[in-house]
């Protein structure tokens, strides 16, 4: 009995550890951007003044509110147009059986063995001779379809009872119809978890952006701050104040939907 | 004509013809579903994987209004040739074996042992150690060298107040610590991931197993060796196959963005090199050769780690 309970504790013990490895960095940050000037470099794990200086000289010396709205105007639309499209892949997927199915699905399971640097040149050209090279369109254009979004969303479609599409049919409505009237309610949890997983994997995004953004007024803002890097001057504190405000939309639909994400990317893995 | 038959004839022919459309329209609708879908991803996922396997035999810089130029193989003997390359190759295998403990080791000993924790205390858990996933790279680079700032990070202070070094370490400019850092912020970001995906394949896992084993007298270690490593075995695998498909990508933005692959190259991998090679040296054959050959390595990886799963793998049906 003692040598179980010794051994829950050791676990407990463990776990508190990793949970504050976990949080502590993020912790740093948001306390970090609270501090003044001269508080910045006194290490303590609190603020003795909360201020919002460094919000103010952050917004004053970067356009922050054009790049939050970027990344906003790319994540939206992404999320929006990857589960569109995924959505009537995975109705058709499990709404017929038809030849070439197999083929058609493998395309999207393959995709995941196509590194991002395999292909980047020639969606950079292609980009390039559009014209289209710095705008958030050039970001959005290859991203408005996910092979990852399409396998989750077919999943999640395939526990749907075929029974209910038929009676829906003989009802004599469309596909779209059914589509939209029987299935889609019933979905819509998992439409909704999936659309939040898009959303924090646009939001979040990395090398594409970059490649495309050219100025700072039409960066998203994980790009934006990108451009303050290793510019080693000491104002660690409105760095911060930025690096905050750039992942509030994450931290605060985190805090919000917890549960369901943590669900949703038990059940449905990585990109 | 009986103008009667006539009008029949005319609506048969109609009906026909509506049929047929229908027939048509029938079969064609599935693959209209599909349409979306696959036009955009064989756009802008399998149409440039061609284009590159291509330009690996070509030779050009990308310069509007320039052609590329047939050169054969050369890029391949060039890249062997290129001083760069060997030891990105060697990082990029570092970087693999040094996630794994993140990736699998320790998310793995750590699901099996909060498995039977009380749901509440479990799940307060796994959602602070999730915290990490889901952050954005460029913001945990940015947190990570304020920590690890030279002469104002919070390490640095640390480690000189607690008396374990008598120097400020810079820990993205040192030989011999860049790596280390840019796989342990990888790491840091992964292990939660890590961690869920042991804990929702366990608790899948039929507990009569676990009572049995109780009843046979097996203690928990070895139970855990010998029932639920071997129950785990299919995630074990995937997380495995995961991990070292995606090592070099997951640490890409923080070499990009800490230490631009330095000191001295010390801590580039081959994705890195790659990025380098196209939009530093403007070299689009060196890359596409580089991507054709990693391409080609790494699918092969696939389909053997696909292979050793399907054999060895444990499927509970």
């Amino acid at each position: 009995m003692i040598k179980k309970r010794v051994f829950t504790g050791l676990k407990h013990l463990l776990l508190m550890l990793l949970s504050f490895i976990a949080v502590f960095p993020i912790y740093w940050m948001i306390i970090s951007s609270l501090k003044g000037d001269p508080e910045i470099f006194n290490y303590l794990p609190f603020s003795k003044d909360l201020k919002f200086e460094n919000y103010q000289y952050a917004f004053q010396a970067m356009p922050i509110g054009k790049m939050l709205v970027n990344s906003f105007v790319n994540s939206a639309v992404q999320t929006v147009f990857q589960l569109i499209v995924a959505v009537l892949a995975a109705y058709g997927l499990v709404r017929w059986d038809f030849p070439g199915k197999t083929i058609l699905y493998s395309l999207f399971t393959l995709t995941w063995l196509v590194p991002f640097q395999a292909i980047m040149i020639p969606n950079y050209v292609q980009i390039n001779e559009w014209g289209l090279n710095g705008t958030v369109t050039a970001i959005i254009l290859p991203y408005m379809a996910s092979s990852f979004a399409c396998i989750s969303m077919y999943q999640a479609f395939a526990s749907f009872p075929k029974a209910l599409i038929d009676a829906g049919r003989m009802d004599g409505s469309g596909e779209l119809q059914v589509l939209k009237n029987i299935v889609l309610p019933s979905m819509g949890a998992s439409v909704a978890s999936l659309g939040i997983i898009l959303f924090i994997n646009s939001w979040n995004d990395y090398m594409w952006p970059m490649l495309i953004t050219k100025k700072l007024e039409q960066a998203p803002i994980q790009i934006g701050l990108k451009s303050f890097v290793g510019a080693d001057v000491n104002m660690w504190g409105s760095m911060m104040a930025a690096t905050t405000v750039s992942c509030l939309p994450i931290l605060i639909i985190y805090l919000v939907l917890q549960r369901n994400i943590v669900d949703s990317f038990m059940k449905w893995g990585i990109k | 004509m009986d103008p009667i038959i006539a009008n029949d004839l005319m609506t048969y022919g109609k009906t026909v013809k509506k049929d047929r459309k229908t027939q048509w329209f029938q079969y064609v609708k599935p693959y209209l579903f599909l349409l979306p879908a696959i036009a955009i991803i064989i756009f802008w996922v399998y149409k440039p994987l061609l284009q590159t396997l291509q330009y690996s035999l070509y030779k050009w810089s990308m310069v509007p209004g320039t052609q590329p130029e047939y050169v054969g193989l050369a890029n391949f003997t060039k890249l062997f040739k290129n001083k760069d390359f060997i030891p990105a190759l060697k990082n990029t295998v570092i970087y693999i074996a040094g996630m794994l403990p993140f990736s699998v080791v320790l998310p793995l000993f750590i699901a099996a042992a909060t498995h039977d924790l009380a749901g509440k205390a479990k799940n307060l858990y796994r959602a602070l150690i999730f915290v990490p996933m889901i952050m954005p790279p460029v913001a945990v680079a940015i947190i990570f060298q304020w920590l690890l700032h030279p002469s104002n990070g919070l390490v640095n202070h640390l480690l000189l107040t607690w008396g374990i070094t008598s120097d400020n370490i810079a820990f993205f400019a040192n030989e011999a610590f860049a790596k280390t850092m840019i796989i342990l912020i990888s790491g840091w970001k992964m292990i939660g991931f890590s961690t869920l995906m042991f804990s929702s394949a366990l608790s899948n896992i039929d507990f009569q197993y676990y009572e049995a084993a109780k009843l046979d007298g097996a203690g928990s270690i070895r139970r855990f060796f010998d029932m639920t490593l071997v129950l785990l075995s299919p995630t074990v695998m995937l997380m495995l196959m995961i991990s070292v498909l995606f090592a070099g990508q997951w640490s890409f933005a923080y070499i990009d963005l800490l230490t631009t692959g330095g000191p001295f190259g010390s801590s580039t991998n081959i994705f890195y090199l790659m990025y380098k090679f196209a939009f530093n040296d403007l070299n689009v054959g060196l890359c596409a050769a580089t991507a054709t050959l990693f391409f080609i390595v790494f699918g092969i990886i696939a389909l053997l780690m696909q292979f050793l799963s399907k054999k060895f793998a444990f499927y509970d049906n």
